[in-house]
């Protein structure tokens, strides 16, 4: 018996600790001290299976270390920061702002007012990570809207609820970065590799409002014309776009000619985007009439979230901030917009800090707990048994890749993204490597997945917002005087479904055209040979693949020098996002490095941000 | 038992001021980490002591507001399986979480991270990067935050306790009817009067 369970300890271990998290207690704190009680049993088994059990007491001196290392870990730095910008610019009233101009904008259309609330959930998304803040902010605007003029009120939510939640998927997402760390692949890349997905995802939002506008029109009523009240004048709109792109395309192929790629692009992406506000700034000023009012506020109110999509993702992608960084010159742009908007006061400040820090540290325990679980669970050879379990799955990559996709899908409407990147994303590496899957592709793949996991009934969180900004009572509507019946629970759930749908099918076509994600690295081979040859030397020759080196979407070579125990960092700039090399790179050293005189678990080389590099000084 | 409600309250307190005044150090770290960026592009120039500060102040906040975390009841639970048993219920599982989920682990951390800080203390330990910060005042947060919620952990099992023998009222409900995050956005704004505006 004893011997039973100790050659079969790791799904035991698995199934227990998971049924204690259902207990109710924080998770954090569970998995812990799961984690450790499993530690004991393992130690006093591991005579029975010394093959499997790979344990002894020592090793637990290894975890204030490995504490240590989730504490100056650079990459997840960027959740605080995200977060605190998404509260900050929940109160500067950026959304409504928008909705208020784009929704008059499509309004007079049929379907119009639900792309633009997902037009506004994608702007919203590419400016900040943070779901609840979008799904809030456009209930508030969008929905009594769309009630009042008879849209379908489970069209109403479930778009609501599902643009809310492009903010995980566009980036710079929560999600991309959370992944990006427990892969132990570079934020950049990540992101890089998101962008065509994500915008397929809100593509096919679109097509499923057009599409209900052409065979269900009545779901999607058109807007009176009276509710626009900046008048019309879309004309003048189209032309001044057309305009703008055509600078934009001027600039880009005559006077910035010579720059490189990004710059080249972002210097002249913003000379159209200047040129287009200050036509609009000019005409309002002077009252010049050269453009209609509506053309007017659309262009203004586009300013401050391009710019802070500039101030984020441009940053990035011009290699001049880190992803964090590029998080906190988002927070600071956030912080210096709601100035200038008047919007900030001192108590709001406190309370978006109070909560950030919170978040902050549930998200972080929650990782410390899922390291103490995973010092015992590795060393009982746990993470060769979820191998083994999902490399005999029958069809290989499609097999792992489907059933991967399934259960994240079953824990996703339980659990929340956290916990899922934390405890189960780190089993999937080592399968998905002798799988041969590229682990950002997997990475996009569980980054969906998590999306629509903010979208299942019943704890979606978005759900959760919808549900406590729309209106339970029927009221009485202000403007046509009309009885509004309140929105049910199950309306909101049913309304979710089509966009669930929306989210497997995106899931389908990143698998079967994996293309979407994995020109990642072949933007690379186009812009970036010379780099290739000057780093090659320093890699030791051990790359067959050197073409990742000089990736746009990493700040090329600039943070390199600065990075504390830079070798290890997932997510940071420089040779670190090379394909194949990392892994290898991480778990060799973790073995000389290791604390304990006993055997060490190969599983200590824990995927990405575990950092063994950075043990050897410290213990002795 | 008043004695030692006495003494929760006190450790309440106590916690609730180190998480406020830690909530600003996240400030902080955004003017460094955004001002990082942009020295680093405009001078060419850059200080592993300002990058290292950044992860500094982000361990320090979560390491020294995981007790005023829990004492909010902000840590994350799974709580389909239990969201519908009674209150009383809910207070046992509580009180047995606290006791036998909770201080184990942070006992056990505390008595690790002890050696660990002291030795890096009395060593001066310092940043392998070239012009690196000291650290061990960051291992000693370490063991700060680990000591905090041992002293918040006492707080709760106290405050459980009397909440089941009906001593005190609980104050914080234990069930959230919304993830926290909502929670704090309806209390930050002024989501009531801006849902009767519109």
């Amino acid at each position: 018996m004893i011997e039973f369970i100790a050659h079969y300890l790791a799904p035991i271990m698995f199934t227990i600790v998971m049924g204690m998290l259902l207990i109710g207690y924080p998770i954090a704190f569970t998995l812990a001290t799961g984690g450790l009680v499993f530690f004991f049993i393992g130690v006093e088994l591991s005579i029975f299976a010394p093959e499997e059990i790979r344990l002894s007491y020592p090793l637990i001196q290894a975890l204030p270390n490995r504490t240590f290392d989730i504490m100056r870990n650079d990459t997840l730095l960027a959740i605080p920061f995200f977060t605190f910008m998404g509260l900050i610019l929940e109160r500067s009233r950026i959304a409504e702002d928008l909705l208020d101009t784009i929704g008059q904008l499509f309004g007079p259309m049929r379907g119009g007012l639900g792309l633009a609330v997902i037009v506004v959930g994608a702007l919203l998304g590419a400016t900040t990570g943070v779901v609840a803040a979008s799904v809030i902010a456009m209930g508030l605007i969008s929905l009594p809207i769309m009630l009042r003029y008879g849209y379908d009120r489970t069209v109403a939510t479930g778009t609501i609820a599902a643009s809310g939640t492009l903010a995980q998927i566009v980036p710079p997402s929560l999600v991309l970065i959370v992944m990006a760390d427990q892969l132990g692949r570079s934020v950049g890349d990540m992101y890089t590799a998101a962008l065509l997905p994500a915008l397929m995802i809100i593509a096919l939002y679109a097509s499923y409002i057009m599409l209900l506008a052409v065979f269900s029109p009545k779901s999607v009523p058109a807007l009176p014309p009276e509710t626009r009240t900046l008048g019309g004048g879309v004309t003048s709109l189209v032309v001044l776009l057309a305009l703008a792109i055509g600078i934009h395309y001027g600039a880009y192929n005559f006077l910035f000619a010579d720059w490189t790629y990004e710059w080249r692009f972002v210097a002249s992406a913003s000379t159209a985007t200047a040129f287009a506000l200050a036509v609009s700034l000019s005409n309002r000023a002077l009252k010049l009439g050269v453009i209609s009012r509506l053309t007017e506020q659309v262009v203004i109110v586009l300013i401050p979230p391009l710019a802070l999509i500039f101030l984020v993702l441009g940053t990035i992608f011009l290699g001049i901030a880190t992803p964090t960084e590029g998080g906190a010159m988002g927070a600071a742009g956030a912080i210096i917009l709601a100035i200038m908007k008047n919007r900030l006061s001192l108590s709001l400040l406190k309370q978006a800090l109070d909560s950030t820090t919170k978040l902050t540290s549930f998200v972080m325990f929650i990782l410390i707990g899922a390291r103490v679980f995973g010092l015992t669970f590795y060393g009982i050879n746990g993470h060769i048994w979820i191998e083994e379990l999902l490399t005999a799955l029958p069809g290989g990559e499609y097999g792992f890749l489907t059933v991967v996709t399934i259960i994240v899908f079953i824990l996703g409407c339980f659990l929340d993204f956290f916990e899922i990147a934390f405890i189960v994303v780190p089993l999937l590496v080592a399968p998905a490597e002798t799988l041969g899957i590229d682990l950002v592709f997997l990475g996009i793949i569980l980054g969906i997945n998590l999306q629509t996991s903010f979208l299942t009934p019943p704890f979606g969180f978005a759900l959760f917002y919808i549900r406590s900004i729309a209106p339970q009572e029927a009221w009485d509507d202000e403007v046509t005087g009309e009885r509004i019946e309140g929105v049910r629970t199950g309306e909101i759930y049913r309304g979710v479904l089509p966009y669930i749908g929306i989210q497997v099918l995106a899931i389908a076509i990143v698998i079967i055209f994996p293309g979407l994600v994995m020109h990642y690295k072949g933007d690379v081979q186009n812009f970036n040979l010379d780099d290739v040859q000057i780093n090659l030397p320093s890699l030791g020759g051990q790359n067959s693949d050197g073409s990742a080196i000089g990736l746009p979407g990493q700040p090329g070579g600039l943070g390199i020098p600065a990075q504390p125990g830079g070798l290890g960092l997932p997510g940071q700039p420089g040779g670190l996002g090379l394909p194949g090399g990392l892994n290898l790179n991480n778990t060799a050293p973790a073995v000389p490095g290791a604390t304990a005189p006993a055997p060490q678990p190969s599983g200590l080389g824990l995927p990405g941000p575990l950092n063994l590099n950075n043990t050897p000084p410290v213990i002795q | 038992m008043t004695i030692l409600l006495r003494m929760s309250s006190w450790i309440d307190a106590v916690n609730a001021f180190i998480g406020k005044s830690v909530s600003w150090l996240i400030l902080f770290a955004v003017m460094i980490s955004a001002g990082n960026a942009v020295i680093r592009k405009v001078y060419d120039t850059s200080s592993n002591a300002w990058l290292e500060m950044q992860w500094y102040l982000y361990g320090a906040v979560f390491m020294l507001a995981a007790a005023y975390t829990l004492q909010r009841n902000e840590h994350v639970r799974i709580d389909v399986a239990v969201s519908g048993l009674s209150k009383r219920t809910r207070d046992w599982i509580d009180l047995f979480g606290h006791i036998f989920l909770l201080m184990p682990f942070v006992i056990l951390m505390i008595w690790l991270c002890w050696p660990y800080a002291m030795n890096s203390w009395r060593s001066g330990e310092v940043s392998v990067n070239a012009g690196g910060l000291v650290l061990w005042p960051a291992k000693i947060l370490l063991l700060a935050g680990f000591i905090l919620l041992f002293a918040q952990g006492v707080s709760e099992i106290i405050k459980r306790w009397a909440i089941i023998k009906g001593i005190i009222e609980d104050d914080i409900t234990t069930q959230h009817a919304l993830p926290p995050i909502i929670e704090e956005l309806e209390s930050a704004a002024d989501l009531e009067t801006r849902m009767k505006h519109k």
